[in-house]
């Protein structure tokens, strides 16, 4: 994705949102390029909503601007939603019409618009056409608001906390729809508080808290700018010298503890493979059996928790 | 506004039970309600008579009741008190009048036994018989009639109260239906998300809305159709005046669904809504004259309902219906209305903002 030459679908430039005296979004600024699953992460209540309804048109900014295709949002907000995508948190749809009346609904809104039964086949509810949201699965009502964002065979589409309260299956299936969206060739946005998701998901990811964009790059680059990326977990049947860890080269917050499987030292290194060869010379020097050695590379909740001295969910 | 984004929104309140429940299924309870017990007091009234038909009094009192139209008369003479009165407790009879045996020319003694047990059923019966009787005696007597009178109706039309009651539960209908329903579906509309959904597509807000509107219009043209067919098919005449009923009733229901827009657009809460809707509605239903005239209230309260859009819609709607008047004539009715209309519009749409959704 990032070969491609440049032609960004989304500049946000500034963009402040104040209710009041609450400000829900103090000044973000980003990129978006065609093509792209962008992420948007953060806790709730740091303004990933707000954002993304600036984007959509729902919202007016109280100071910035913001270019969605090419065209200004708060200029011509109608020509921008034709061209979306739109799929909102908690948002739900007609209770007395059936899934494929809606979508014909909804496609009625707009210039062109793809087939309800296309549609819905996408997602796998073909034979659902006829029922009523309120009879659907909490993941077949996801997937069918996502489909719902899809009538106007948009260019761009946001998605909002997709997978927010599905179960690890169900939110499997939908990161597959998402990918199948992308390939397609729409470029996705979308929000998320799952770390794991972001990382899976999605080619670049913007950390926001408390109304500011604090990160902003793709899952490993944001990763690899720890200082320490990696977490070692050693097990041996004696002490090791804890001294002697310290001292290694590149091994960062060690840790020494008494657990059941015998005596555990944690630490974090910049480089994994000089780090673990050192720690088994180490111990081979002091005649220490190691029981265990576990290397995990680190997470997007490690550079979010380093960013914001804060953890994402909890 | 897409005729398929009209059709969706007609066919979402078609399938709406409880709007259908405002729409149709309670105004026509108050129909069948109010028919049962504006029967007409029963009918005729089965009068047992025990007399000597043979003797002069004895025909002269048969042919008086006879020529009572409400009375059936059953002649079963030689009967005694006792003997009367187990047949009206056996029902065979409402009342029974026992004229005791008496020689010609002298003063007989009657009793009149009576068996129905409603006052006013009562109060009519007896007063029926007493006149009969005494109109029998003075001709028995051949006395000049010292007074004659006879009792005619100021209004030539007599008016049962099902009929007048017919036009307030059509009012009463409409008004809840708009208000109610109306405000539920806004109300639904705005917390399910789905106005905040809409806005993200490029109609325009103002079409989402007129559609809802249009369909409550149609479920209102149906209300009219349904509820005058079925008053017409009790007995209660609301075609009377022509089509003016029907269009004084749709006009009419303006004001409440700008109500119905103006709750839902200012109270908060879906269940928040419907109880003001309720609230609002209510009221209005027993103090404008649905059931019961608005002359029968104090003085200073008629003051305060003479104000409310309802009373107007009802007056206009007895008027061309009961009273036979031309619509012209209801035109301070209809100018309140218009008024209501006018403001009301106003007001509701300063309430109910699409963007805030």
């Amino acid at each position: 994705m990032q070969a491609t030459p440049p032609d960004p679908v989304i500049e946000a430039d500034g963009l402040v949102k104040r209710y009041g005296a609450i400000t829900a979004l103090a000044g973000v600024s980003c990129t978006v390029q065609r093509g792209e699953i962008f992420g948007i992460l953060g806790p709730n209540g740091a303004g990933k909503t707000t954002f993304l309804e600036i984007l959509e048109g729902l919202t007016r900014p109280t100071e910035g601007t913001a270019r969605v295709l090419g065209v200004e949002v708060t200029q011509d907000p109608a020509a921008v939603k034709a061209r979306i995508g739109v799929q909102l948190q908690a948002s739900s749809y007609h209770r007395y019409l059936t899934l494929r009346e809606i979508l014909e609904l909804f496609g009625s809104f707009y210039p062109r618009h793809a087939d309800a039964m296309e549609l819905l086949a996408r997602v796998h509810l073909e034979e659902r056409a006829s029922a009523r949201i309120s009879n659907l699965s909490g993941g077949m009502q996801q997937r069918f608001s996502i489909v719902a964002a899809l009538v106007n065979q948009p260019e761009l589409v946001f998605f909002d906390e997709p997978t927010a309260g599905l179960d690890p299956d169900a939110r499997l299936d939908l990161w597959q729809i998402v990918r199948d969206v992308r390939d397609s060739g729409a470029t996705v946005v979308l929000t998320t508080h799952y770390m794991e998701e972001a990382q899976a998901l999605c080619d670049r990811v913007a950390f926001l808290n408390a109304g500011e964009m604090v990160a902003l790059d793709t899952p490993g680059g944001l990763i690899r700018s720890l200082r320490a990326p990696y977490r070692i977990t050693v097990t041996s049947a004696h002490p090791l010298p804890e001294a002697a860890i310290r001292g290694l080269p590149g091994a960062v917050e060690v840790e020494a503890s008494n657990g059941a499987d015998g005596h555990v030292v944690r630490l974090r290194a910049q480089d994994a493979p000089g780090v673990t060869a050192a720690l088994t010379a180490l111990a081979a020097r002091e005649g220490v059996t190691l029981v265990d050695l576990a290397v995990q590379p680190a997470t997007l909740e490690d550079v979010f928790l380093h960013v914001t001295g804060r953890r994402l969910n909890g | 506004m897409t005729r398929l984004l009209f059709s969706s929104s007609l066919k979402m309140l078609t399938r709406d039970r409880q709007a259908l429940f405002w729409a149709l299924v309670f105004p026509l309870i108050f129909l069948g309600v109010f028919r049962l017990f504006s029967g007409d007091t029963a009918g005729t009234t089965r009068l047992i008579v025990s007399v000597d038909a043979t003797s002069e009094r004895g025909r002269a009192l048969v042919d008086a009741l006879d020529g009572v139209g409400f009375l059936d008369v059953a002649l079963r003479p030689g009967l005694d008190e006792e003997s009367a009165r187990a047949l009206v407790e056996a029902d065979e009879g409402d009342a029974a009048l026992v004229v005791f045996p008496a020689a010609p020319g002298t003063p007989a003694n009657a009793v009149l036994l009576m068996g129905i047990r409603d006052p006013i059923g009562r109060q009519v019966t007896s007063a029926a018989i007493a006149s009969v009787v005494d109109r029998v005696n003075l001709a028995l007597t051949k006395a000049p009639i010292p007074i004659s009178m006879v009792t005619r109706p100021v209004d030539e039309k007599t008016t049962s109260f099902f009929q007048f009651v017919a036009p307030g539960i059509l009012g009463m209908g409409l008004m809840t239906f708009a208000t109610i329903s109306l405000a539920g579906s806004l109300s639904r509309y705005r917390e399910e998300g789905v106005l905040r959904r809409v806005r993200a597509t490029p109609l325009p807000p103002a079409h989402f809305f007129s559609s809802v509107l249009l369909a409550h219009l149609v479920v209102t043209g149906l209300q009219v159709v349904v509820l005058t067919l079925v008053a017409q098919m009790l007995g209660a005449d609301l075609l009377s005046g022509g089509v003016w009923a029907p269009l004084i009733a749709v006009s009419g229901t303006i004001p409440f669904l700008n109500l119905g827009v103006i709750v839902a657009g200012r109270v908060k809460g879906r269940g928040a809504v419907e109880g003001a809707a309720n609230a609002i509605t209510l009221p209005m239903m027993f103090l404008s004259g649905s059931f019961f005239p608005v002359s029968a209230l104090p003085e200073a309260m008629q003051q305060v309902v003479r104000v409310l859009p309802l009373t107007h819609m009802l007056d206009a709607l007895r008027g061309v219906t009961i009273e036979g008047e031309s619509v012209v004539e209801q035109w301070p009715s209809l100018l309140m209305m218009a008024a209501w209309a006018a403001a009301s519009f106003l007001v509701a749409r300063r309430s109910f903002r699409l963007d805030d959704a």
